[in-house]
Order: structure tokens, then C-alpha cells, then sequence
């Protein structure tokens, strides 16, 4: 593919950029406001998608700071996460309509706004054509998503807001400190398939040390524990954020981040050479099982899709460590996979809270019946990252296995089926239990046999390993019923359930005397369930015919570029 | 008048022009700050028309008088040179446009002759005239300082003197040194001299570090920077914002000239200590100026150590002394400037019209002043020294300079002051954004935020209580004053511009980096 000198990388950075501040000007008119971000994405989803399919490479040069040039370069890597984000931005747009709308958010007007700034640093980060670029983008996406994780603005957000910044900021220090070092061993920053030439020829020592800070900046946003700690504290942003940003775009360029650094700036050869990439695939390993481990005593929905998210990154990052062409398709389908199921995901248990106020999995028996569209599509992803067939998550899973086991180290096999077996345990109660289970009867069903039901025990905010707490679990046979759960964890002292009769639901209007039958069709507004029903879609296309996307070419070449 | 006579005018227009407010403002105090801004805009455009002929025929030199430069005074404008001048120049400008309050006669004049000192600093191509014009600009920032009503200005304005004189006494004694090793005084003729002297005799290197540590003290390195944060604390809010752009900027200057132009780099090889000692002041500046940025709660205090810790960084570079080093500081010299400049309006901005000095005061006022607040968020990021910011391209230089030189702690050191900023430059922004204002419902009610019984910086011009409504004070016939925003706004645009432009800055540089190294 050769190089052609285009605007197009260019308008897909600056049409969201552009797009700030008009926002910010049409404050005062929300359907206004709501029109600039609805063309926005669409600006911007037909500039990536106008590069898909071409003959050339685009490249758009952006002049140059402190003597390193600036440029973005649409090859096949950039343009899979560019088209992702951009087509994920479309279906979140129409969802933060319906979500900051239904629940009436304050500062609904800057949301957007960073909203729009973090989509432009995303697409730069994506069709960056080199690490400084990478790098500018980078911290430009850590700038612009803080308000949005802050945007409560009470003490918890604002704490969670400072935890990431100071996560991803120290992260971008360390970074930095590894560009520096390429940068100097190298002579060059630019992104190479296979692997830059210097680096190979390299000091050892500082070569290693300059893949690990890279890694390790990257890895703060890639959630590598024990750098993950953010992810789960940033489920205070409003579920659209968590969704998009948290799901998708920020997560996914710390992932991306990482595959640039290990495919294009070291290759797969030199990275082998050092003996980097082992210890690379270990942490991610032990990233995956951990994370599912405490995922799954996570009652609050959005926390436990947060360590979801952790371990789901991993597989790419261990796709990418384990340096083969088959593990490195893999893992980049999965960098798409998993970001419409986890989106749909989130979308899901944003559109609950938002039509029943519901946000923990021990008040979610039943809720099937009043949200049946919602509970399906949720039912759906949640398959699809388990792995089951049919959905985008065994795809790309399957190559990741694949990948595993012709590589040097097929024990990391295990590793994938643990962390799957792990997701499994943490989904399928909840989908039984919304389906299966009910309210306002005590019922096995009802219960999830992991997680705790967050008003017994201390605060399970910490998200600690091993979170103890009086535990509901199967065993604790006489006391719980279904509606053991208390309205206020702070007067929970001594594991005493106290019954929550009085408690009112938010929309419904109905007590704890079980959920109201709704239809898909009046279940929610549009806003909410259609792109919902789309990512889910989408999710199920990727898994029946996955070729019919662009994705699948995309991440053929970009291997077939890496590997020879 | 030829193209060299522009050269001296760049110092002569300030200095005599200083009379012109003095007299002017016994009839109108408007009319004399007019002429201040005419003066001052003047001076920019005479260092920006200097500039583009240094850029056009080269190196420019001036002797005035003409006696021989080797007994006289010799100017000197090569690249580095005019690029401060105009720096000084527009900073000056900025700073004086930045705050509204009406001014004396005598500050006017002040501030010019404060400008010609600097201007003339800059320019310079002797020692001892070095020492003159440090004394000019010292003597009229003591004074501007102190200008301000309250016992906290005459106090810091007292110890900032004390402070500065020893120290521009220091520089002179080493200055006394040079001239005996070598019996001239003019730049281009002691840099052979000394040489010839012996970089390693004890006379020479006793010269060096006298001068060092005496422009040390007006840089504020680390032990020397105790002066800083009082005086930009208590001085008014224009002057804060001028020292903190140029007072330790044109030091920086001055000890790069000495350290490159003057001792050139074979001193720093042949006595290998002195380069060490430079280093671990520089770093320690960075260290201690970033930790005790931390503990600060005072806004302007806060930023002054700021400033110590990123002048350690210039002196990191200097002592490295590689082209991509120096390059580092002196790109680091400019974006400091600019940024620092930015910050001291904004925050004299939010002193006057809403009462806040600390980090706590600033809590929400994001919301009420949007525009002001976001060019403070992009000075600070500028601060830090994240892309694409000219503070990034700074440590950028000086960071690989560093690592090409083999010196992995002063890149660690460099890396690791990013953290620091980011911690209490973070903080400032957090609150200005996130935190929620004290007394909600303040659009109406900024009578809340005038409190003048404990304005201990209070304005001649401004009567207590007059505000009764939710605008900013005016004092001047009613016109609400944007000029603050503006000068934050621009500010905050050119450390942006800058640092896309760092490479473009580098180059001009580059010729004189590379003349010395």
C-alpha cells in the first residue's frame, strides 16, 4: 500500500474537534447542541469510512513539535479502531441523548462537549503514524475524558476524577520516559510494521527498559493490574462515558497503544529477542483471572462490567504478547468484539437505571419482564464475551486459542478458558435471575451466588482481592429473602437484613411487589433501546458472518503487514 | 539611521521615554498610562523590526559612543538576543495591559525604566554593563514591588532588595575577578582572555562561580529562592505577573551568555566540579521548588515555587551543555515566560474580582469565568509539560539532550518534575473547575467577592463598597475591562502556538547553539 498525502485523516480528527465548540456555543439550545453532535458523527464516520476501502494509505503531515514530526497515517490497524470508535459514536451519541435526558443531568452542555474532544483524541490516537503522535493524542484523550468522569461533581466523582488523572497521567510520564528512550536508541519514532530497524540493533538493557516503561505507561489505560485500579472508580461518569470512553475508546487506545509498541515499534522479532514479551503475557494472564476473580463479587452492575473490561483487555494484550500472526488477529477482532458487547453491556445497565433506578445485581430478579429487549440484548453479550458461538466474542476468542496454542507457550490456553469459565459464573446468574428470578418471591433464582448483595457488609467500593463481608451467599439458608437487600447500606452494622417494604421505584411507581410486564416497544424510550438493539446486532453479525464487515480485512492486512 | 542604530534605541526609548509619564500624569493619570502602553507597544514593534534584521543580515553590533568596545560598551544582538528583546518586550506589554488599576506616575516610570533594564540586559555585550542594567531592573522591580499598599509589600519588597542587591554585588565581584585575570570587560574579548588565563586557575574559576551564584540568586535556584514566593505574593498583581514572565528570565539569559559566551564550554570541561555543582543545584531547584509547590495553598506563592523548580530545569541544561540541552532551556526560558506571564494576570484576576488567593478561594470559578478559566487550564498544562504545549517541547530537548549525554538522573530528575507539576498545577485546575464555589448563588451577590477589608493589596482607585452589582469593578468610566482575559487568552494561544511552532523556535536558535557548542 503506498502513501497518499489526504485530508481525510485529518477531517476525522478535526470534525469532532471542530464540533467542541459549537456545542459549547448552542448550550442554551439543546436540539441545536444535540444537531452539531449528530453531525459530527456522522462527519466523522464517513471520513474513516471513505478510507477503508481505498487503494492507498492516507497520510495527512501536521508539522512537527521540537524537532519530531507530527503526521497521522491511516493504515489498516489505525483504521480498524478508527472505524470502530467512530461507528460506536454514532449508536452513544443517540444514547447520551436518551440517558442525560431521561434523568435530567446537569451540565448536559460541557458533557457533550467532552464528549466530542474525547472522540477527536481517540481518532488521533488511532491514525497517529507515529509515538509522538500517539503520545499527543494520548494525553489529549486523558484531558478531555476527565470532566466527563468528574462530571457529578460531588466528592466521589471528583475523587474518582483524581484517581484517573493521576492513574493516567503518571502512566503518560512513564510513557513518555520509553518514547524518550526509542527516541534515542532508535532515531526515529515512526511506527514500522515488524518492528523499527534500530531498535534491534540496540543496547539490550535499554531496549528493555524502554519497551517496559512504554508498556507500562500504555498498560495504566490498557488496565494491566495492578495499573487498573482507575477502571472501576471511573463507573462514577454517567453510564454513556463508562460505555464509550471507559469500554471502548479509552481502554481500547491503552490496548492499541500497547500493540503499537510491540508489533510496530519493536516487531514481533526483537520483541521475542529480548525476552520482553513473556513477562508482557504473564501479567496479562494474571490480569485475566484476577479481575475475573473479584469481578465476580461485584454487586454494583457497572463495577463488575469494569473488572469484565480489565480481564477482556487482557486477551488482546496477551493476543499481542504472545507474538504470533493467528494470536495477533485475534486480538485485534477482539478489540472490535468486545467492544460492541461490552457496550451493549453498558448501554444495558445504563438504560436500567435509567427506567427503573435499579444499579445492583442482587435488585435485578425479574427485571426481565419489565425490560425483556434490554435483558435479551444483555443476555446476548454477555454470551458473546463468555464465548459462545454465534456471537462476536468466539471469534475472535477462537483465534486467540488458537493462537495460544501453536505459540512457544500453549499454557496460556488455560489462562483464556479460566477467565472465560470466570465470566460465565459472574453472567449467567444475572441473566437467570432477571429472567428466571422475581422480586417479590425469595427464590434461588433471585440470587447471584457470588456476589454479595451490597447492603450486607462494609462498602465494597474498594474492589479490593478478597472483599469479605457478610456474605448472602447459597448457604446462608433462613434468613434471606427476596427482599433482604436495605435501602441504606449505612445502617447495616451487624449483617441484620432489614426489609426495604417502603421503598418506592423510581419509574415504575411499584414497591418491591414485583416488576410490571412491559413490551420491547414500551419498555424504554427509542433513544435508549435502539442502540442498544443495534451494538447487539452488530455484535451478533460479527459472530454469524464476520467477514461481511470491514474489521475481518482490516486486521488480515494489518497482521499480514506485521508478519510478513 | 542605519539598520545598527535601531540596536541601541531598544534600550534608550524605555529609558528616556521614563521621564515622559512622570510629567504627563500631573495632568491626566489616563494620558500617562496611555503613553506607558504607547511606549511599551513601541518597544515591541523596535524589537520585532530588530529582529528581522538580525534574522536578515546577521549578528548586529553596537559600540557606544564609539569608544572600542574593550573599554566602552558594547551591544550585541544575535538571535538569542533579540528573541529575549522581544520577549521583554511583549511580556512587558502583557503584564501592564493584564491589570486595570490605575498607576502613579512614578509606577509608570517604574516600569519603564524596568523594561529598559531588562532590554538592556539582553542585549549587552560587556559585563559590567551587565551588571548596570541587572541593577536598573533590580532597582525598579525592589521598588514596584513595595508599590503596593501594606506592610506584606514593603516586607518583601525590603528582602527582595537585601536579596538582590547581594546578589547583583556577587556578580560584581566576580565580575572585579575576570577583569583582573584579564583586563577587559567586553564579552567577545574575555572569552579568549580567559582562556588564555587558565580555565583552571583559581582566579577564573573564583570569577565564574561569584557570577554564577550572583545571577543564581536572581534565577532563585535552590538554597537561594526564599525571596520568590513573597515577593510575587505581595506584589501588585501587573508587577507580579512582569517579574514572574521576566525578572528570572533575563537571568537565565544572563547566565547562559556567561556560562556560553563568556567562559564558553571548554570552562565547564576543563573544571569538571563546577559543572557538577551547577547540575545538583539545578536539580535540586527542580526537587524542592515541585515539593514545595505541593504544600503551598497560597495561589501566587504556589506559582513561584513553580517557577523555581522550572528554572532548575534551564539550569539543568545549561550544565548538560549539549546543542539539544541548551536548546531545552532556552526553548524552556521562552515557554516559561509566556506561560508563567498568563498565569500571574489570571491570577491577579481572580484576587481583584473575586477575592480568591488561595487554592480553596478558587473553588468553582470555572463556571463564572469560563474563558479566563480555561486559559489558566491551558497554562497549566503548558506548566507540566504535556504535548502540544511549548512546556513539552522544553522537556522534551532537555530530556533527550540528557539521555544522548548519558546523564539517565537528569532525565529521570526531568521526567519526574512533570509529576510534580502535574500534582499541584492539577490541583489549581481541579478546583477551578470542579470545586463548588463558596456561596452559590454569587452571579448576583460579587459584593461577596470584593471583600475589601481584607484586601491587604488594595487599589488607590477603586472606593470600598461601590459594587453593587454582579460586573467586574470598573474604574475607568464604566467600561467593563476585558484586557485581563485578553492577555490570559493570548497568552494561553501562544504556548500552544509555540510549542507547534518549537521546531521553527529551535532552529532560530540553532546558529548560536551551535557557535558555542
Amino acid at each position: 500500500m503506498t502513501d497518499v498525502v489526504s485530508w481525510l485523516p485529518l477531517a476525522a480528527v478535526a470534525i469532532p474537534a471542530a464540533a467542541v465548540p459549537l456545542i459549547l456555543a448552542s448550550g442554551a439550545r439543546p436540539t441545536v447542541r444535540e444537531a452539531w453532535t449528530g453531525l459530527a458523527t456522522l462527519g466523522t464516520f464517513g471520513a474513516v469510512a471513505a478510507m477503508v476501502h481505498t487503494a492507498g494509505t492516507e497520510t495527512t503531515g501536521l508539522g512537527s513539535i521540537a524537532g519530531l514530526g507530527l503526521a497521522l497515517r491511516a493504515d489498516a490497524a489505525g483504521l480498524l479502531f478508527a472505524l470502530l470508535a467512530s461507528t460506536l459514536w454514532i449508536a452513544t451519541a443517540v444514547y447520551s441523548v436518551g440517558y442525560v435526558r431521561g434523568l435530567d443531568e446537569r451540565g448536559q452542555t460541557r458533557f457533550f462537549a467532552a464528549f466530542a474532544a474525547s472522540i477527536a483524541a481517540t481518532m488521533g490516537v488511532a491514525l497517529a503514524a507515529d509515538l509522538l503522535t500517539l503520545f499527543v493524542f494520548y494525553e489529549l484523550l486523558t484531558l478531555a475524558t476527565y470532566p466527563l468522569v468528574a462530571h457529578a461533581g460531588d466528592d466521589a466523582a471528583r475523587a474518582a476524577g483524581r484517581k484517573y488523572l493521576a492513574y493516567t497521567l503518571g502512566g503518560g510520564v512513564l510513557a513518555f520516559g520509553g518514547i524518550l528512550l526509542v527516541g534515542a536508541l532508535a532515531g526515529t519514532l515512526g511506527f514500522v510494521p515488524g518492528g523499527v530497524a534500530g531498535l534491534a540493533t540496540a543496547d539490550p538493557t535499554l531496549a528493555r527498559a524502554a519497551f517496559g516503561l512504554l508498556v507500562a505507561g500504555f498498560g495504566v489505560k490498557a488496565a494491566i493490574v495492578p495499573l487498573h485500579a482507575w477502571l472501576p472508580a471511573a463507573m462514577v461518569a454517567p453510564t454513556p462515558v463508562s460505555g464509550l470512553l471507559h469500554a471502548v475508546a479509552v481502554v481500547k487506545s491503552g490496548a492499541f497503544a500497547v500493540t503499537r509498541s510491540v508489533l510496530y515499534v519493536f516487531g514481533p522479532e526483537t520483541a521475542g529477542d529480548l525476552g520482553v514479551a513473556l513477562p508482557l503475557a504473564v501479567a496479562a494472564a494474571l490480569t485475566m483471572v484476577l479481575a475475573g476473580v473479584v469481578g465476580l463479587r461485584q454487586d454494583s452492575l457497572k463495577r463488575g462490567l469494569a473488572y469484565s473490561t480489565v480481564s477482556q483487555l487482557s486477551y488482546i494484550v496477551l493476543g499481542v504478547a504472545l507474538l504470533t500472526p493467528v494470536a495477533a488477529f485475534g486480538a485485534l477482532l477482539h478489540v472490535v468484539a468486545h467492544a460492541f458487547m461490552k457496550i451493549t453491556l453498558f448501554f444495558a445497565a445504563g438504560l436500567i437505571y435509567v427506567e427503573t433506578g435499579e444499579k445492583y445485581v442482587s435488585d435485578l430478579a425479574g427485571v426481565g419482564r419489565r425490560l425483556p429487549a434490554t435483558m435479551a440484548a444483555f443476555a446476548v453479550a454477555a454470551a458473546g464475551l463468555v464465548g459462545f458461538p454465534l456471537v462476536a466474542g468466539f471469534v475472535s476468542k477462537f483465534h486467540l486459542l488458537l493462537g495460544a496454542a501453536a505459540s512457544p507457550h500453549p499454557a496460556f490456553v488455560a489462562a483464556f478458558l479460566v477467565a472465560g469459565l470466570l465470566k460465565l459464573l459472574y453472567f449467567w446468574p444475572i441473566v437467570y435471575a432477571a429472567f428466571f428470578g422475581s422480586r417479590e418471591r425469595a427464590s434461588p433464582a433471585s440470587r447471584h451466588p457470588f456476589a454479595p448483595p451490597h447492603g450486607h457488609g462494609h462498602d465494597r467500593s474498594t474492589g479490593g482481592l478478597g472483599g469479605a463481608g457478610v456474605d448472602a451467599g447459597p448457604t446462608a439458608a433462613g434468613g434471606p429473602t427476596g427482599a433482604d437487600r436495605t435501602g441504606d447500606p449505612a445502617t447495616v452494622a451487624d449483617g441484620g437484613y432489614a426489609d426495604r417494604a417502603g421503598r418506592v421505584d423510581r419509574a415504575d411507581g411499584v414497591g418491591t411487589a414485583g416488576w410490571e410486564y412491559r413490551t420491547p416497544t414500551t419498555e424504554s424510550s427509542a433513544f435508549l433501546l435502539v442502540p442498544v438493539l443495534f451494538t447487539v446486532g452488530v455484535a451478533v453479525v460479527l459472530g454469524v458472518v464476520p467477514t461481511a464487515l470491514p474489521f475481518w480485512e482490516l486486521a488480515e492486512t494489518a497482521v499480514a503487514e506485521v508478519f510478513g | 539611521m542605519t539598520a545598527g542604530d535601531l540596536l541601541p534605541m531598544l534600550v534608550a526609548l524605555p529609558l528616556l521615554a521614563a521621564v515622559v509619564p512622570l510629567l504627563v500624569a500631573r495632568r491626566s493619570r489616563r494620558l500617562a498610562r496611555a503613553a506607558t502602553v504607547a511606549v511599551l507597544a513601541a518597544q515591541v514593534a523596535l524589537a520585532t523590526a530588530v529582529a528581522r534584521l538580525v534574522l536578515v543580515e546577521g549578528p548586529i553590533g553596537y559600540v557606544v559612543g564609539a569608544i572600542p568596545a574593550a573599554f566602552g560598551i558594547g551591544l550585541l544582538a544575535d538571535r538569542l538576543a533579540v528573541a529575549m528583546a522581544v520577549l521583554v518586550a511583549v511580556a512587558a506589554l502583557g503584564a501592564f495591559l493584564g491589570d486595570r488599576s490605575p498607576r502613579t506616575g512614578p509606577e509608570l516610570a517604574l516600569w519603564l525604566l524596568l523594561v529598559a533594564g531588562l532590554t538592556g540586559v539582553v542585549v549587552t555585550a560587556d559585563v559590567f554593563n551587565l551588571y548596570v542594567f541587572l541593577e536598573i531592573s533590580g532597582l525598579a522591580a525592589y521598588a514596584l514591588v513595595a508599590s503596593a499598599r501594606g506592610a506584606d509589600a514593603a516586607l518583601a519588597g525590603l528582602h527582595y532588595l537585601l536579596v538582590g542587591t547581594v546578589g547583583a554585588t556577587l556578580y560584581l565581584l566576580g565580575v572585579g575577578y575576570a577583569f583582573v585575570a584579564t583586563g577587559t570587560l567586553a564579552m567577545a574579548d574575555l572569552a579568549p582572555a580567559l582562556a588564555a588565563a587558565g580555565h583552571g586557575s583559581t582566579l577564573v574559576v573564583a570569577a565564574f562561580v561569584l557570577m554564577a551564584v550572583g545571577l543564581g540568586v536572581k534565577l532563585a535556584l535552590f538554597p537561594l529562592h526564599a525571596w520568590k514566593p513573597d515577593a510575587y505574593a505581595a506584589a501588585p498583581p501587573a508587577v507580579a505577573a512582569v517579574l514572574a514572565a521576566l525578572g528570572s528570565t533575563v537571568a537565565g539569559y544572563a547566565l547562559v551568555r556567561v556560562t556560553f559566551d563568556v567562559f564558553t564550554v571548554a570552562f565547564l570541561e576543563a573544571v569538571p566540579t563546577v559543572r557538577t555543582l551547577l547540575l545538583a543545584v539545578a536539580a535540586a531547584s527542580v526537587v524542592a521548588g515541585g515539593l514545595l509547590a505541593l504544600r503551598e495553598t497560597d495561589v501566587r506563592r504556589l506559582l513561584a515555587y513553580s517557577s523555581v523548580s522550572q528554572f532548575g530545569l534551564v539550569g539543568l541544561g545549561i550544565a548538560l551543555a549539549t546543542p539539544l540541552a541548551v536548546t531545552g532551556a532556552l526553548v524552556g526560558l521562552v515557554g516559561h515566560a509566556v506561560a508563567k506571564g498568563g498565569l500571574f494576570v489570571a491570577a491577579g484576576t481572580f484576587a481583584r474580582d473575586y477575592g480568591a488567593r488561595t487554592v480553596d478561594d478558587y473553588a468553582g470559578l470555572a463556571a463564572r469565568t469560563p474563558a479566563t478559566g480555561a486559559a489558566v487550564a491551558v497554562l497549566a498544562v503548558s506548566l507540566v509539560g504535556l504535548p502540544p504545549t511549548v512546556g513539552f517541547a522544553s522537556k522534551w530537548y532537555l530530556a533527550l539532550g540528557a539521555v544522548e549525554a548519558g546523564s539517565w538522573a537528569v532525565a529521570a530528575v526531568v521526567v519526574a518534575s512533570t509529576l510534580l507539576s502535574l500534582a499541584y498545577a492539577g490541583r489549581v485546575v481541579e478546583r477551578l473547575y470542579l470545586g463548588t464555589a463558596t456561596g452559590d448563588g454569587a452571579d448576583t451577590a460579587t459584593a461577596d467577592g470584593r471583600r475589601d477589608g481584607r484586601d491587604a493589596v488594595g487599589e488607590p482607585g477603586t472606593a470600598p463598597g461601590s459594587v453593587p452589582s454582579g460586573e467586574p469593578a470598573t474604574t475607568d468610566g464604566g467600561r467593563p475591562f476585558r484586557s485581563p482575559l485578553v492577555v490570559a487568552a493570548v497568552a494561553a494561544a501562544l504556548v500552544v502556538g509555540l510549542g507547534l511552532a518549537s521546531t521553527a523556535l529551535a532552529d532560530w536558535f540553532a546558529p548560536v547553539v551551535e557557535g558555542w557548542l
